[in-house]
């Protein structure tokens, strides 16, 4: 069996993180994902407190194990939901897209276990030093907004920068990614795409067989020109994005503009022609739907069955 | 605390400390939000301060005045 530091820390059965996917990571997938022994996580998305607190009463009424919720920073409602997390004793919080830096301490201090993603070494351990539990160092392989930075060379990279515990995210979708991972210094994973398809995930079933048909090349970055680049599947949506973010005439806030409410089309109303399908580069692996607990179980068994046949490389 | 922290940052980037003045902004020094932050935890370490950082500071001024607060 997989298991490390971060299990006991944290109180799961496999370190096995589900990524916080806006729009996407809802209470169904969060209690299945937890339920099945990994770490759920809720995304906070760009919603107000009323729709976490609801998500979290969701989750508390299908498992009495430890889930997470995902802040993204840059939401209006940071702030707010913030609050919901310490009101709530929410057990452990990952944030995404930006620096922390401003709840960290009356998270700490509320006894939440918070595990920031951080795209460098530096925020990693800037973020150390505020008391996080530990981190996600996700590289640019991953879906939606990424660093620039690949998981082969941030991993090990951020494994020696902190004294605590280090997952490793993007571009992991089976036991030959957690097996790796290991092997570059983390102690779990975080899988967002493979998540994506599980039973519970609620997602419009478009976006599941856009996943389940991509192939090696199919995702792109955009939105580079505003600084914040996005991975996704390329779409109609997103091949004219990229057209109009390489046209001088089009301003950055008619770009912006441009990717405002892509992915809710994309996930909650399935437009294949106006949405924005984020998905890591990891998607060509994903080929089959299944419960969230089954792909947990998969994912462990194989890694295991690799790590413990690796001395046929030392002779 | 001016000329320290043009020091370091001069230091940081490979510049010469006479081109950062208070009104350089980030932008002009070529140092982006993820430099940002692996400045601030050098000047933490440096000059034994804990630094809240936000996104909000861009230029030379801010950082002081940031650094300054922070004391």
């Amino acid at each position: 069996m997989i298991q490390s530091v971060i299990c006991e820390r944290l109180g799961i059965e496999y370190p096995v993180f589900q990524g916080g996917m806006a729009w996407i990571a809802d209470a169904s997938l969060a209690a299945a994902v937890s339920e099945g022994g990994g770490l759920g996580i809720i995304s906070a998305m760009n919603a107000g407190p009323d729709y976490l607190k609801e998500q979290i009463r969701q989750v508390r009424e299908r498992t009495g194990k430890p889930f997470g919720v995902n802040i993204m920073l840059m939401s209006p409602h940071a702030d707010e939901v913030a609050k919901v997390v310490e009101e709530e004793k929410v057990p452990v919080v990952t944030t995404g897209a930006g620096l922390p830096s401003k709840y960290m301490k009356s998270w700490v201090a509320a006894g939440i276990q918070v595990v920031p993603v951080v795209p460098s070494t530096a925020i990693a351990r800037m973020v150390e030093r505020m008391g996080a539990a530990a981190v996600i160092a996700e590289g640019g392989e991953s879906g939606g907004h990424v660093g620039e930075l690949t998981t082969m060379c941030l991993v090990p990279q951020v494994a020696d920068a902190v004294k605590i515990p280090v997952l490793a995210a993007g571009g992991i979708a089976d036991g030959r990614g957690m097996a790796a991972a290991l092997m570059l210094g983390a102690v779990g994973v975080q899988m967002g795409t493979r998540f994506l398809v599980a039973d519970e995930c609620t997602v419009h079933e478009n976006y599941k067989q856009k996943i389940l048909r991509a192939k090696d090349i199919d995702t792109f970055t955009t939105g580079k020109r505003l600084g914040h680049p996005v991975r996704s599947l390329k779409s109609p949506f997103s091949r004219a994005f990229f057209e109009k973010e390489y046209d001088s005439s089009v301003s950055n806030e008619e770009l912006e503009k441009m990717g405002g409410g892509a992915l809710r089309l994309a996930a909650v109303e399935g437009d294949e022609k106006n949405g924005c399908f984020m998905a890591g580069q990891i998607a060509a692996m994903v080929k089959k739907k299944q419960p969230a607990a089954e792909i947990i179980r998969e994912v462990c068994q194989e890694a295991e069955i690799l790590l413990k046949g690796a001395g046929k490389w030392v002779k | 605390m001016f000329e320290k922290i043009a020091k370091i940052l001069a230091e940081y980037k490979g510049i010469d400390v006479s081109e950062v003045t208070m009104e350089s902004s980030f932008a002009d020094l070529g140092v982006d939000s993820l430099d940002a932050v692996e400045l601030v935890m050098n000047l933490e370490d440096e000059l034994g301060v804990t630094i809240e950082m936000n996104n909000q500071v861009q230029t030379v001024a801010e950082l002081v005045k940031l650094v300054e607060e922070s004391k």
